[in-house]
């Protein structure tokens, strides 16, 4: 067997309060492989290649580079030695725009140069690979999706000879996904290295040379494709957990009972951040105790619609009215006054504040009309949510932005879930989360719709997602609805014909 | 028409420039993301160095005319004082305003240093300041120097490294920045162009340095300037020209409108306020928001979303 291209040895990473994020782990990256490695949120899969791009240093530990040591004192020092990143979350900066961020990477273009050639080289790769991002467009009028594009183009320009991805394959429209594996593919016949990070384990057998399974900061497994099987890699990473992953439905479309018209939407025409027409005429209808799911590629106008209903973006035409009230253009504050839970696009970013803790994360929602915060029954609500949904590690004082990228994300949900009383209205809803919590979560939503009389509304960029929990589904393509559709009945290849057409 | 002219050249000009290049250093600086509460200190230095670079030429023979070296010195001197701002508020997680602040005590002093020994020894300085005249040529040179620093901010990449290590440091890391090396780039070249305007302000403008005189507290005006402007060196330009007739005119709108000195002063700072508060209404707010991560202390390990 030939000898790695790159590998970790005895990694250890503690980080300040005691979080052991990574403890005495090793690794080795062949060169013309594709390794996985798969572990449940927080387990440190990010916090280990962060360390292999330079962005964290190891406690202890060493880094071997083609048989030799190295140490990776930045980004720039790994892009330099070969080795490229595309993040979980999208590390752009979005002020400025698409071609300005790639050109930071790109050592061959001057300091002093214009983005003349950038543009050039953005549009050769996106057009092999299928992107369709505007190159001179700001970051920020970008979906989460469309950011990871971006930074797998980057990578692509960069030429690396290790390439790491987290969580960037999950949500790539079909069309690209598929490109994109071609290019991989050729990537690897090279004699180079990828390194994915996925929840989507059944995805990840299929594509692995080798996975490794990370638990709590430990090495747990290491397995070759021969060996590796779903329930033996299910069952390294969550234990007994394991058992209550499933993608079966919850019930069949309908069978609970459904009440009144809750969301009543009404011939929608939305704009984008360009004054482009992002949702077209658009009309449903949520009743209590059901849920509507939206597939569609992303950027088809899923976000400015969400958005729209809540009250976060201008609705130009058409009526958004909840339980009987016209809420039109009246402001976010109304809607989640009335009871709408809101999971957004980039939630991350904008369902959270970063710099405060848990326990202030909960109270900025539940807290909203009180003069003075009852500090205590935040503190203990915020424990409840904490204990349900397993957010890792489980202190209500921790900085929401020290959390893993899907303890994050469980943050959100839980608090959304909790506060939702009239309706829930969701993009991507488990996007980041791991398989279990997933599965929790999808069937938190099917509770709440069924014994609370949530109306659920959610779009969903992963298609199983969407067949797996609504009664009724939709597909939005550029900015019309199709549908409804029976999530049984109809077959998916007509769905996801539906969707790229 | 002619003594209109006078007053424009006399006056408002002179004004102008000095506005114009230390809200335009200040505008770079800031946009690298690192909070510049120094600027009146700076700004003071400017104007001792520029003192003794003046009389260099003279005691030492040096055949270059002695503002200019004035402003050589100047800018040199001020631009030291960048590179340890940058690199020290880049190199350790620490408080942009105490650092700003000390740094500002600190500038006053040396500034007092530099001019101290030359005012006892020289008293006016008219001999060696700029020409009348001069003025046009300097004007003309800042309002070059501001539109290609604005290409530069703009199209280039250095330009869009700066703006990224003021939006977010994290990211323009992880994108393959060096964020010390862009940040005093911008540090420099920002504090290096307060310390010419410091220079033009007592060789173009006042023609007169002291102790005493200090900055009149024009360096934060022109720190008001660049809020203004939202920081953008073509908009800088009508609101510096603004704000040098505003200081020019202060006597004349106080005998006019019969408010006290204090209250004329705050005219220039009233009239900031007024034009932030206009465009904060308009779609202009987000172009001059100010950088996401000014002020924010940098530490590299720090994890961010
Ligand atoms: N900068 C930091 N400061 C403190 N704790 C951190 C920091 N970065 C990560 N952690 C902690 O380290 C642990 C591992 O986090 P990491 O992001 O590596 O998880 P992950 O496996 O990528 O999870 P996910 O699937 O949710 O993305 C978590 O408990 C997290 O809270
Ligand atoms: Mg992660």
């Amino acid at each position: 067997m030939s000898s790695p291209l790159l590998s970790v040895a005895n990694i250890t990473k503690t980080f300040p309060g005691g979080v052991v994020a990574l403890d005495e782990v090793s690794m080795d990256f062949h060169p013309g492989e594709f390794t996985v490695i798969l572990g449940e949120n927080g387990a440190g899969k990010s916090t280990l290649v962060k360390i292999m791009y330079g962005i964290y240093t190891p406690d202890k530990g060493s880094i071997i580079l083609k048989g030799r040591e190295v140490e990776i004192k930045s980004s720039l020092d790994a892009i330099k030695k070969g080795i490229v990143m595309v993040s979980q979350i999208p590390q752009l900066v979005d002020r400025l725009t698409v071609v300005e961020n790639i050109s930071l990477s790109l050592t061959r273009i001057g300091m002093f140069e214009t983005m003349t050639r950038v543009r050039r080289f953005f549009k050769e790769v996106s057009e092999k690979i299928g992107i369709k991002v505007n190159p001179d467009a700001k970051v920020w009028s970008l979906t989460y999706t469309q950011k990871q594009l971006i930074e797998i183009t980057r990578a692509i320009l960069l030429d690396a000879m290790v390439l790491i991805l987290d969580e960037a394959l999950t949500y790539l429209p079909m069309e690209e996904r598929r490109k994109f594996y071609v290019y991989l593919n050729e990537f690897k016949e090279k004699g180079r290295s990828v390194i994915l990070i996925t929840h989507k384990i059944p995805e990840a057998l299929e594509i692995a040379d080798k996975i490794y399974v990370l638990r709590r900061g430990k090495l747990v497994g290491a397995l070759d494709k021969a060996s590796a099987n779903i329930d033996k890699i299910r069952d390294l990473m969550f234990g007994e957990a394991a058992k209550t992953i499933t993608y079966e439905r919850f019930t069949k479309p309908y069978e609970t009972p459904i009440g009144d018209i809750v969301l009543n939407i009404r011939n929608l025409v939305v704009e984008g951040d360009y004054g482009e027409i992002a949702v077209n005429n658009v009309s449903l209808s949520v009743r209590a105790g059901e849920i509507i799911g939206i597939a569609g590629v992303v950027g088809n106008g899923q976000r400015e619609l969400l958005e729209a209903i809540v009250g976060l973006r201008r609705v130009r035409e058409g009526r958004v009215i909840i339980d009987n009230h016209d809420v039109t253009n009246k402001g976010v504050k109304l809607t989640r006054e009335s009871g709408v839970g809101f999971i957004p696009d980039q939630p991350l970013r904008y369902a959270v504040s970063a710099d405060n803790n848990i326990v202030e994360n909960v109270a900025a929602l539940f807290s909203r009309k009180n003069f003075v915060v009852n500090w205590k029954s935040m503190r203990e609500l915020s424990e409840k949510l904490i204990n349900e949904y397993g957010i890792y590690p489980p202190r209500p004082e921790m900085h929401v932005k020290l959390l893993s990228g899907g303890n994050i994300m469980k943050t959100v949900v839980s608090r959304e879930l909790e506060y939702a009383s009239k309706a829930l209205v969701a993009y991507n809803p488990t996007r980041g989360l791991d398989e279990a919590t997933s599965t929790f979560v999808r069937r938190k939503m099917k509770e709440k719709a069924v014994n609370s009389k949530l109306a659920v509304l959610f779009a969903s960029e992963d298609l199983d997602e969407v067949l797996q929990l609504s009664d009724s589904l939709y597909v939005m393509n550029r900015g019309v609805l199709y549908g409804p559709f029976d999530p049984v009945s109809t077959p998916r290849s007509k769905i996801e014909e539906l969707m790229v057409v | 028409m002619i003594p209109q002219l006078d007053y424009i050249i006399d006056k408002i000009l002179p004004a102008f420039v000095t506005f114009y290049l230390v809200s335009l250093g200040h505008s770079i600086f800031e946009k690298s993301g690192i909070l510049n509460l120094a600027i009146d200190g700076v700004f003071f230095t400017g104007t001792g160095a520029a003192l003794l670079g003046a009389i260099l030429p003279i005691i030492y023979n040096i055949p270059i005319s002695p503002p200019v070296m004035g402003v050589l010195v100047a800018t040199l001197i001020a631009a030291i004082l960048g590179l340890f701002m940058s690199s020290v508020l880049t190199f350790l997680p620490i408080s942009h305003g105490a650092v700003g602040l000390s740094l500002q005590f600190f500038s006053y002093g040396v500034g007092i240093m530099l001019g101290y020994y030359v005012r006892l020894a020289y008293g006016t300085i008219y001999g060696v300041s700029f020409a009348r005249e001069d003025v046009l040529y300097l004007s003309i040179i800042s309002l070059v120097i501001g539109v290609v620093l604005h290409l530069f901010i703009e199209r280039t990449k250095i330009g869009a490294a700066i703006r990224a290590v003021g939006e977010n440091p994290h990211s323009a890391a992880a994108l393959g920045v060096r964020v010390m090396a862009i940040r005093i780039v911008a540090g420099m070249l920002g504090f290096a162009l307060i310390g010419f305007g410091g220079a033009l302000f007592i060789l173009s403008w006042q023609r007169s340095w002291d102790v005493k005189l200090f900055t009149l507290g024009y360096g934060w005006l022109a720190f008001a300037t660049a809020l203004a402007a939202g920081r953008h060196p073509i908009v800088l330009i009508p609101v510096s020209l603004l704000f040098g007739g505003l200081v020019n005119s202060q006597t004349d709108l106080q005998s006019r409108l019969g408010i006290p000195a204090d209250v004329a002063k705050l005219i220039p700072f009233l009239a900031a306020l007024a034009l932030m508060l206009i465009y904060s209404t308009t779609r202009l707010r987000r172009i001059f928001a100010s950088p996401s991560s000014l002020g924010k202390p940098y530490y590299k390990e720090e994890k961010s979303i």
